[in-house]
């Protein structure tokens, strides 16, 4: 006849002690043991707080239509310029060259945020004058929505020289958001919500791009135009404009957050009880060992009397 | 299981819808080609387009061709030229997106209805396939492509069906209207049609607002801070400053209390320019009648000149003595030597408190400029000073610690010491002309065009708090002969010709308090010398420390040393063959102050108090 296990269940058994007992003092040490050495493990193998996190989100530009335009027209630093400011046209005289712009904002997975941005530059040229170099700058609006409400205005800067005289520059690039320090996890952020040129100024000095960059540069979050491998096209014909092509793409940025108390939280908790299961488990068959074997003096109450006193 | 359950029915779904494929053809001739344009026409593809003609082809059993309606009533007057949206194009067969001209054929459109002829010109199909949505089950395809038959001309075969979409979480059945679809959108009328504009408009070209900067009445008669100031004329104070470029740019205002300098260059042509370009005249800058405040009856203050410098060719500066009303015109001496042509202007504007221009005076150097063709630097400087007490206001570096930038106090002590004199404080004006001497102070040598030590005038820069730099000169081995000389020679080029001896601790120290000032320590010891060597550099150690709060931190210089390294071996060997020995002169800002580092503010100790009752039966 041959036997098999038909059912099974553990056995309760209890062990009673006083409080001034060995058995208590051993108790207690063992409950410390258990529970604070797994928050020095998890502290100290580093990264218990998170104090920096990363999300993922297309940020939301408008182009602003501010453009600069300066660009040398011979090697002994003639230049003309143009911009959409007003008083700055005014200041520059006869170094004024009007070109035409067109500009086309695109969606291309219409998800309602813009895309690529298209602008053809055609600056008119006089017969002496050859182009050895641009600087172009752009402004744009920037949007972030998912964790904290970033409403920024940025800036495109774009240099080429050659010591060549070209026809046509075509730049294709990303706008890439630089940020130094993680932004909050909430709330509204718009200490950059200012003009990056003060276009209703009159002096000359707000116009400086010296100042312009400096000023921006100092900033928290900002802009850059990524375009590793601008072309510069030379061969340009009597008579025809210099072009200006670009296209500036507005991708998906990854955008580093301090995280919030209860993210923070969150993941410490979820590191320090994974530690913690390892001492319980532990601790667990030190404890069982020491009372079944009466290391330490308990009453054991077996499983039969439970409700005794 | 409901997840799972549902994926079933899906499946079992998607096996139960047969798909019964209507096919047409076309049997044309045309040339042969191939070409893989695939346009992929999607359901929401509104574009109103002109459907005048009758589809030829069978339509295929579609789930999803209800145009979608404008839910809402239209409102009662539409713009004219708006109107009513026309009933978009869903069918695909009915697309053709590359039909451009109206009853004529395009070339290359396969499904351009009125090219039944021009067929034979075809080369390739520019549209070859207009699907609808991918998120069908079963989505309208209509594929147009190009077949060479056997006597070798093409034909087109046009082929309208319903093409599977083999992904298990497909649009089985569409019942939501226009769930594919852009929504309706808002007609525009008279009373919604600027709300629409500005929801819709953000950014555009011609936005930027031309406002007119000339000073608007408003009640103050005076100036306020960065207003332009007017002049007698109804024309604005200009101060030309360089823009975008380095190019003086003369339109540009200077604005009231906006202490402003700068250095432009303008390109220049003597023998056109000398005598006829105004911007090198003294008259464009002294001939100035500026309003004292922005009304119209405001007083008028002229620009009164005070001192005029004229300097040569080399650079050597001599004070004219110019009586009232003098004017110095730019003159051609020479094709290639102008006279009096303005290199420097500063203007000094006292004003009151009310904001009145009480007087302006402008200091301006002239110099010869002997180049036929040459960009010519210009410096141009405004100063605003108040009318009672501001004249002889000291520029202090800090107060009280320096600050960063700015230029060392330092100053000479006088004879008749234990006296508390301390005379010749020097204070250096950065960059201003007129200020005291920068070579009085503390000052570095600057590199010259020149590079010979014991040649030429020197420049020297004053030294700046926390800023280290180093420059140079060299030093000709001919010149070394006499080695005495050329040791003190050399010393007073790198020390200054005034060098002072002592330096302030603070940025604001007082003139009578000597314990705040640090005397400048030195190694050399000139009688000890005992075969004359040459110096070979100068370095100045500074070291400051930062005290008080973590916010805002004073810094104090806690000790100076001029460290001067002469020769030890002979000349020859340390300039190892050539015929020059380079000779240099350098600052150190060593900060001395311990950094501030993260910690509790105290360490925590528990102070845990028990009640005095406590063990109230033992004690």
């Amino acid at each position: 006849m041959a036997f098999y296990e038909v059912y099974s269940h553990p056995a309760l058994i209890r062990y009673k002690t006083s409080v001034c007992t060995k058995a208590t003092l051993f108790l207690v040490v063992v409950l410390c043991l258990t529970y604070i050495p797994p928050l020095l493990v998890a502290y100290r193998s580093q990264g218990f707080w998170m104090k920096r996190s990363t999300y993922e989100e297309q940020p939301v530009v408008r182009f602003q239509y501010q453009t600069l335009l300066v660009a040398a027209t011979n090697t002994q630093g003639d230049y003309v310029a143009w911009s959409t400011f007003p008083h700055l046209n005014n200041m520059l005289g006869a170094n004024l060259r009007i070109p035409a712009v067109s500009v086309r904002e695109q969606d291309q997975n219409q998800d309602g945020k813009l895309d690529l941005l298209n602008l053809q530059l055609h600056l008119p040229l006089k017969p002496e004058e050859q182009v050895y170099s641009v600087q172009l700058l752009l402004t744009f609006s920037y949007k972030l929505f998912r964790m904290s409400t970033v409403v920024m205005q940025s800036l495109a800067y774009v240099q080429h020289s050659s010591s060549v005289p070209g026809a046509k520059l075509f730049i294709s690039g990303d706008l890439k958001l630089q940020q130094r320090t993680p932004l909050p996890h909430r709330g509204v952020y718009n200490v950059y919500n200012v003009s990056v040129i003060d276009g209703s100024s009159p002096f000359a000095s707000a116009y400086d791009l010296d100042n312009i960059i400096k000023s921006y540069q100092n900033r928290n979050l900002t802009t850059v135009l990524s375009c590793p491998m601008p072309v510069w096209t030379v061969g340009r014909a009597a008579g025809s404009p210099f072009q200006i092509n670009a296209e500036i793409r507005y991708p998906v940025e990854v955008i580093s957050y301090r995280p919030g108390f209860w993210e923070t939280i969150k993941f410490a908790w979820i590191q320090y009880v994974s530690v913690l299961l390892i001492f319980l488990w532990v601790f667990e068959r030190i404890q069982r060992f020491v009372f079944q074997n009466q290391v330490l003096t308990a009453v054991p109450i077996p499983v039969g009397k439970p409700h005794q006193s | 299981m409901a997840v799972s359950a549902a994926v079933f029915c899906l499946l079992l779904l998607f096996n139960a819808a047969t798909t019964n494929e209507n096919t047409t053809s076309y049997n044309l001739n045309t040339t042969l080609g191939d070409q893989n344009v695939t346009f992929d026409f999607m359901e929401n593809y509104t574009t109103p387009q002109p459907t005048e003609f009758e589809s030829t082809s069978p339509t295929p059993s579609s789930t999803s061709t209800e145009p979608p309606q404008p839910t809402e009533p239209l409102p009662a007057e539409p713009l004219p030229t708006s109107g009513r949206l026309p009933t978009p194009v869903t069918t695909v067969d009915s697309v053709c997106p590359c039909d451009l001209h109206e009853s004529v054929c395009d070339i290359n459109c396969c499904c351009d209805r009125v090219c039944a002829e021009e067929l034979s010109l075809f080369t390739s199909c520019s549209v070859d396939r207009v699907s609808g949505s991918q998120q069908l089950c079963s989505g309208d395809v209509v594929s147009y492509s190009l077949r060479i038959t056997i006597d070798g001309y093409s034909e087109l075969q046009a082929s309208a069906g319903e093409e599977p979409n083999y992904d298990i979480l497909c649009i089985q059945s569409q019942n939501r209207v226009g769930g594919l679809s852009h929504p309706p959108p808002a007609l525009p009328t008279d009373s919604s049609f600027d709300s629409l504009f500005k929801e819709f408009t953000s950014f555009m070209f011609g936005s930027e607002e031309r406002q007119v900067s000339s000073a608007e009445l408003q009640d103050s008669s005076g100036y306020q801070y960065g207003e332009v100031m007017l002049t007698a004329d109804r024309g604005v104070f200009l101060l030309p400053a360089a823009a975008i470029t380095a190019d003086c740019v003369d339109s540009s205002p200077a604005g009231f209390l906006k202490d402003q300098s700068s250095v432009c260059s303008r390109r220049v042509t003597l023998q056109q320019h000398c005598s006829s370009l105004p911007p090198l005249s003294m008259n464009t800058y002294t001939d100035i009648q500026l309003l004292a405040g922005k009304n119209e009856d405001a007083a008028v203050v002229p620009v009164q000149v005070c001192s005029v410098v004229l300097q040569s060719v080399e650079g050597t500066q001599t004070e004219l003595q110019i009586s009232d009303g003098g004017d110095l015109p730019p003159a051609l001496l020479d094709p290639s030597l102008c006279a009096n042509v303005v290199l420097k202007v500063a203007y000094v504007v006292k004003y009151s408190p009310a904001g009145d221009i009480v007087n302006v005076s402008v200091a301006l150097v002239l110099g010869f400029v002997s180049e036929a063709e040459l960009t010519l630097e210009q410096e141009f400087h405004i100063t605003f000073v108040q009318e009672d007490g501001g004249g002889g206001a000291v520029h202090s570096s800090g107060n009280p610690g320096y600050v960063v930038g700015l230029p060392l106090v330092s100053g000479t002590r006088t004879a008749e010491y234990p006296l508390p004199a301390w005379a010749t404080p020097v204070v250096v004006l950065t960059g201003i002309v007129g200020s005291l001497d920068p070579r009085d102070t503390l000052s570095l040598l600057l590199s010259a065009e020149q590079q010979d030590c014991l040649r030429g005038p020197q420049q020297r820069a004053p030294i700046l708090f926390a800023v280290d730099s180093v420059s140079g000169c060299t030093l000709r081995l001919e010149d070394a002969a006499n080695c005495s000389l050329v040791q003190q020679l050399l010393l007073d080029v790198l020390r200054g010709p005034n060098p002072p001896q002592h330096v302030a601790s603070f940025g604001n120290s007082l003139l009578d308090s000597p314990m705040d000032w640090l005397p400048i320590k030195n190694n050399l010891n000139p009688g000890e010398a005992q075969s004359c060597s040459i110096p070979l550099s100068l370095h100045l150690e500074v070291q400051w420390t930062q005290y008080g709060s973590l916010m805002n931190p004073q810094a104090q210089i806690v000790s100076i040393k001029e460290i001067i390294q002469t020769n030890t071996t002979s000349l020859e060997v340390l300039s190892a063959g050539s015929s020059t020995l380079s000779i240099s002169s350098s600052v150190a800002f060593i900060p001395v102050s311990a950094a501030a580092l993260p910690g509790y503010r105290a360490t925590p100790t528990i102070d845990a108090k028990l009640p005095f009752d406590f063990f109230f039966p033992f004690v």
